[in-house]
């Protein structure tokens, strides 16, 4: 686990250190947060979304918690993790809630009064959330869980649960079960950004519910793009990556 | 153009790793195992997930042999500007990057560069870290 972490630390802060390298640095528009014709704080637009491949480090505007309560079931999930001998995403499965919010890639939200909608542009997933105050569904377990949503004042309150427990959270593979229990607090505070705080709350793998924040920032000059996992994946296709037995 | 391969205990100049766009490196590539290959691109595939560079690179006695690397997503590479004409057959390269654990001739580019030293291709690295 040591060389995992050591591995990612020294990749991202050299990443971090050659960015200026690189363009000229991105100046989100500023204003007022915008409204719907009810009221409500309009979430609408192109969003960059920090890249968190580890949620237990804190890097730009994501703040992360250093040492995640793992129960022993969890330390046992996190410590016996080899993507070598399973990689669901590089086996182009779905990433899951948690893990598409936390990838390199936008997302673009479409909101009405009745749902809002995650289009991610990682393999081009899309997530349809009810907005209007109504109960969790009773259904199948699914990859993205079940998510539901309603207003506190300014904030959406992403609930989500039921979920099948067979992705990870982060890319460097913090685990979860079948427990899972998101709790996503969005806020637009302004033009630019949306504030966010999610909880990730889940017995079977943590002692203890744990947050971690971060901010969006609004990308007016992007458009979501197609992107495929399976067009060309020959990372899977040549044997390199295996497909999980779950 | 001599094939050149080094193993190091840190991974130095660890700047880009753009395969985790898409999924783990560690699920496919061994972070301790670098590679710096010289050679002549033969093709390029400006696809999703990720793109592939294809060089063939002479080995001691000068027989070419054919490496693939595998780059940043498209999109991303698309927003930092590059193209699939960034490239052309025939350009002379330089890629360095990470070892696939399975012994194929196949690597993670961490940069390409062509002789003048101007690196391509190099903001998928930028953009996925930031």
């Amino acid at each position: 686990m040591w060389a995992r972490v050591t591995l990612l630390t020294i990749a991202v802060s050299l990443a971090f250190a050659v960015a200026p390298a690189f363009g000229q640095k991105f100046k989100p528009p500023e204003g007022p947060t915008p409204r719907t014709a009810d009221g409500k704080p309009d979430l609408s637009g192109v969003w960059d979304l920090p890249y968190v491949p580890d949620m237990s480090k804190t890097n730009g505007n994501q703040h992360g918690v250093a040492e995640l309560p793992l129960t022993e079931w969890g330390q046992s999930q996190w410590k016996n993790y080899h993507p070598e001998d399973g990689d669901y995403t590089g086996a182009c499965l779905p990433f899951g809630l948690v893990r598409s919010i936390n990838s390199p890639m936008p997302m673009q939200i479409v909101q009405n009064s009745k749902y809002i909608s995650m289009n991610f542009e990682v393999d081009n997933w899309f997530l349809i959330v009810p907005i209007d105050g109504r109960k969790h569904r009773d259904q199948v377990a699914t990859w993205a869980g079940d998510s539901v949503g309603h207003w506190e004042g300014d904030t959406l309150v992403i609930d989500t649960e039921n979920f099948n427990g067979r992705t990870r959270l982060d890319t460097i593979g913090h685990p979860h079960s079948d427990q899972l229990h998101v709790i996503q607090r969005w806020t637009r505070t302004d033009l630019g950004h949306i504030a966010v705080e999610m909880t990730i709350d889940d017995p079977k793998t943590y002692t203890k519910p744990w947050k971690n924040t971060r901010t969006f920032t609004l990308r007016p000059d992007w458009e979501i793009m197609e992107y495929s996992c399976e067009e060309n994946n020959k990372s899977l296709w040549e044997g390199r990556i295996k497909v999980p037995k779950y | 153009m001599r094939l050149k391969i080094a193993s190091y205990l840190l991974v130095i100049g660890a700047a880009a790793v753009p395969a985790l766009a898409h999924h783990s490196f560690a699920a496919e590539f061994d972070g301790k195992k670098t590679v710096k290959l010289e050679g002549t691109l033969t093709k390029l595939e400006w696809t999703n997930p990720h793109i592939w560079i294809y060089v063939d690179v002479k080995d001691e006695s000068g027989t070419p042999v054919k490496w693939q690397c595998e780059g940043g997503p498209p999109n991303t590479l698309t927003r930092n500007g590059w193209t699939k004409d960034s490239l052309k057959i025939g350009d002379q390269v330089t890629i360095e990057g990470w070892l696939a654990k399975d012994g194929s001739k196949t690597c993670n580019a961490r940069s390409v560069k062509l002789p003048s030293g101007q690196a391509v291709f190099a903001g998928s690295s930028n953009n996925e870290y930031k």
